[in-house]
């Protein structure tokens, strides 16, 4: 849905090219049970703003910039490698994760079909337009439906502003958007399908703060603080069997 | 005909890319409950393996994971935090210096991550009542598949006449509890997959504004941006043409019509999606057809003498659900402009009440003839249940400089008591012009379907459900009967500016004569402009007498947030007294009251036109 027409010059792309760097991530066969996580991710936001788009950027590394009304629902898949780490910066245990990302029209007729789906996600990439001052001002409808529907109050949200390659035509400016991403304590992006600026990054803090509640959610039964790091899946919830062993 | 075919090829086609996702969804769960469930075998040996068996070794001292006996000085073991065992040091997995597990606790919070259940745990502190591990996805595959193996099955009763012998209603509460969450969201796929045909449409009527070479087009390209959603909505609603199951809906009524005269054959049509009326069918068939017809109804025109007579034939075609109205010619008609001796006329038709847009057909405008030859057919795309509720208002005018039209007369024909079936009718035929009517000032709001019945326990009926009426007659005749009513959907509804979509519910107040109110509400179906409720309403313990002095005021109300007041979108009464002077315009409504008293224990199927004076409804 990026609305970029043109082609990106040859600088661009080299710009582009240099940005990109694959840090975790590798690609396996898709179809085998052989990973050890499935998160699910849902994209949402207006009709527009680059949701198809952008994940088809993450998971084909491809731009397409035509526009295409997403149908209803979607999803794309990627297999990536998560390595986390360690509490003090060294690299722990290496994770496979099949990731599925939802992708959700964005048009309001469709609308009660995709809340539906919002409460089997894990994690969101909350998207507008940085083109497109509705777009944005959407931002917190979106959030609301999100409260409402997804499986808890306060779910792991990015929230991305796309299509950063049209700067000539930016409607939103960065601090706005800074501010509200601050006011609901998420991270904030500044993305590009079409050059694929951030587009990974953006979807890797995403997993990254999953990953993270994960851990938090089977270890806050009992663990009160201790610092943990990241190497994930490693506590342990209080058991049935709860009876103290006096030897 | 060709056209709408392949069009309707496509929309399964679309129809399908849902199903399509939802299939490949459904293949990555299989694999992963394939993994899942490996995990917990593997967890589940790990805990045999090492299982400390207390009822003989415990007070052995020995590690709960492998059962190497523990010294009472030297590696003595400790205390897991999880399980509460004695482990040696061994059987510990350290995550940080101050903090360990044993084995089989940190496996087991492993397994918890990797297998999602976190995630399910924490959902279902959110929402309770729900399916644990179910998701969105798989329920509506699951509902498709329920659904789409019913339809199959030729002429079902409507889900809700499986229990309607008047005693079972208690249990089809349950069961419609039951299904209540799975339907609603089937209802809200199957109203998608309708709309997502429509979507196509948009992208190629909107095929120059969405590719990308612009090159200079940049406005445009903004324009398409801030194109509001509803601004798409009603693009697309008219490129609408008839889905294939209109068709078959229209080729059904048309068999079933000649059986039962009058009374909409909707027993037979269990699912029947009751498709949206659809205007602007006639679009591409030569007669003019403009959105912006902002205030021709309204008074700003100019009224010159009516004389003359107008020559049109009115009919139904079945298989397409379309309503023709082929005007052939006027004669006799006044000057527009007298004084010049100057006429321009053309002929305008609205299905009343509707006076949108939606609902306005003009044929060309005829130069200078005060006797003019149209040959213009005007087509409407409605559904035959509905024509019963609407009037056809034919008006001519005259088209005179700077948008200045004069009123030269207009006929209004009652569709109700048109018939459609008699090919006399269908030939052509001179009508007296007339002068405008002013008096049904009642402002159209929508129409909305329901489907009703009275149930009386005492009086056997005729089909299948014989065997059960004999059993319980006698203790049910004691309490009257029920009068059953299923709200099926409200279509045209006014749409709220400022909110876009609708969260609509419907009340339906029984007024008996002692001034009792039995009074029902619907859920509240949310983002709907057209909404389906299909919900039943069912008003227990009266008998027909006082229902022949009753009447049911059926309300719309749009919820609204914030402990706002609900706003009201219209009310239809169904009554047998004679209208309160200002309900004036639903002079069926007496009829079907007494169609549904006079035929008891049939489903009765009604459309009723919505009005929007909220005063004259008890709700």
């Amino acid at each position: 849905m990026q609305s970029s027409g043109l082609q990106p010059d040859s600088a661009v792309l080299a710009w582009a090219a240099q940005k990109f760097i694959p840090w975790s991530i590798k690609i396996s066969t898709m179809t085998d049970g052989d990973y050890d996580y499935l998160i699910k991710l849902l994209a949402l936001g207006d009709s527009g703003v680059g949701k198809t788009t952008f994940l088809y950027r993450y998971t084909d590394n491809k731009f397409n910039p035509k526009f295409i009304t997403t149908v209803g629902i979607d999803f794309r898949e990627k297999r990536v490698v998560y390595n986390s780490r360690g509490p003090n910066g060294s690299s722990g245990k290496a994770f496979k994760v099949h990731l599925q990302l939802w992708d959700t029209a964005g048009q309001e007729r469709f609308r009660s079909l995709t809340t539906a789906f919002f409460r089997d996600a894990m994690g969101f990439l909350l998207m507008f337009d940085l083109t497109s001052q509705q777009s944005f001002l959407n931002v917190r409808n979106w959030m609301s439906q999100l409260q409402a529907n997804a499986y808890c109050e306060n779910p792991d949200i990015v929230l991305i502003g796309n299509k950063a390659d049209l700067s000539d035509q930016r409607e939103v400016n960065e601090r706005q958007a800074k501010d509200l991403a601050d006011k609901y304590g998420i991270p904030y992006f500044e993305t590009s399908a079409a050059t694929g600026q951030n587009v990974e990054k953006s979807v890797d803090t995403l997993l990254d703060l999953i990953m993270k509640r994960m851990e938090q959610c089977v270890d806050k039964t009992q663990v009160s603080d201790t610092a943990n790091g990241g190497s994930s899946g490693k506590l342990e919830s209080a058991k049935p069997e709860d009876r103290k062993c006096a030897c | 005909m060709t056209v709408e075919f392949n069009l309707n090829f496509l929309k399964e086609l679309e129809q399908e890319t849902v199903l399509e996702v939802l299939y490949r969804d459904q293949m990555l769960r299989k694999v992963d409950e394939e993994r899942i469930r490996k995990l917990k075998t593997q967890l589940q040996q790990l805990r045999w393996k090492g299982a400390k068996n207390a009822s003989h070794e415990y007070q052995e001292r020995s590690c709960a994971r492998c059962q190497k006996s523990l010294g009472l000085v030297m590696n003595r073991g400790a205390v897991c935090n999880g399980c509460s065992h004695r482990v040696c040091s061994e059987c510990r997995i350290c995550l940080n210096p101050y903090l360990w597990k044993c084995t089989i606790c940190y496996a087991h919070g492993a397994m918890k991550v990797k297998t999602g259940e976190w995630f399910f745990e924490e959902r279902a502190k959110k929402f309770p009542g729900e399916g644990r591990c179910e998701t969105t996805g798989a329920k509506l595959l699951k509902s498709y598949q329920k659904l789409s193996k019913i339809s199959v099955v030729p002429p079902t009763p409507p889900p809700f006449t499986e229990s309607t012998a008047g005693k079972n209603t208690t249990e089809l509460d349950q069961a419609k509890t039951f299904n209540k969450s799975v339907e609603n969201l089937f209802l809200s796929l199957a109203t998608h997959i309708r709309k997502i045909s429509k979507s196509h449409d948009d992208v190629t009527a909107d095929k120059s504004l969405l590719t990308t070479d612009y090159g200079q087009d940049a406005n445009r390209r903004r324009e398409r941006r801030s194109q509001s959603d509803t601004a798409i909505n009603i693009a697309s609603r008219i490129q609408n043409a008839p889905s294939l199951q209109q068709l078959i809906i229209g080729t059904r009524d048309n068999n079933a019509i000649f059986t039962k005269k009058g009374c909409r054959p909707g027993e037979d049509l269990p699912s029947s999606p009751l498709s949206d009326v659809v205007f602007s069918g006639g679009v591409k068939h030569g007669s003019l057809f403009s959105l912006n017809s902002t205030c021709t109804e309204a008074d700003n025109f100019d009224k010159a003498n009516v004389t003359g007579e107008i020559e049109f034939a009115l009919s139904y075609i079945f298989k397409t659900c379309t309503l023709e109205v082929c005007i052939n010619a006027c004669k006799n008609l006044f000057y527009g402009e007298e004084k010049k001796k100057k006429c321009n006329p053309y002929v305008k038709t609205y299905l009343l009440p509707d006076k949108t847009a939606r609902s306005k057909r003009k044929t060309v405008v005829r130069k200078g003839t005060v006797d003019p030859a149209f040959h213009e057919t005007l087509k409407y795309k409605i559904d035959y249940s509905q024509l019963e509720t609407r009037q056809l208002q034919i008006s001519v005018w005259h088209a005179g400089v700077f948008k200045n039209r004069v009123f030269l007369g207009e006929v209004l024909i009652p569709l109700s008591s048109w018939n459609f079936e008699d090919n006399s009718m269908q030939s052509y035929n001179w009508y007296q012009l007339k002068a405008k009517s002013e008096d049904n000032q009642v402002q159209y709001s929508g129409e909305l379907l329901v489907r009703a019945k009275m149930c009386l326990p005492s009086q056997p009926e005729k089909f299948r459900y014989e065997e059960h009426m004999m059993e319980g007659t006698e203790d049910q005749a004691a309490h009257g009967g029920q009068l059953h009513l299923v709200v099926l959907e409200a279509k045209n509804l006014p749409v709220l500016r400022s909110v876009g979509s609708l969260n609509s519910f419907v009340k339906g107040c029984l007024v008996l004569p002692d001034q009792r109110e039995l009074k029902q509400k619907s859920p509240v179906l949310r983002k709907e402009t057209c909404p389906r409720w299909k919900h039943l309403f069912v008003f227990d313990g009266v008998t027909p007498s006082q229902l022949q002095w009753a009447y049911l005021d059926l309300t719309i109300w749009n919820e609204a947030s914030f402990g706002l007041s609900d706003r009201f979108l219209g009310g239809a009464r169904l009554s047998t007294k004679e209208p309160i002077s200002s309900t004036a315009s639903n002079p069926q409504a007496k009829v079907l009251w007494q169609r549904i008293l006079s035929r008891p224990n049939t489903w009765m199927d009604i459309t009723l036109s919505l009005q929007s004076n909220k005063g004259v409804f008890t709700f």
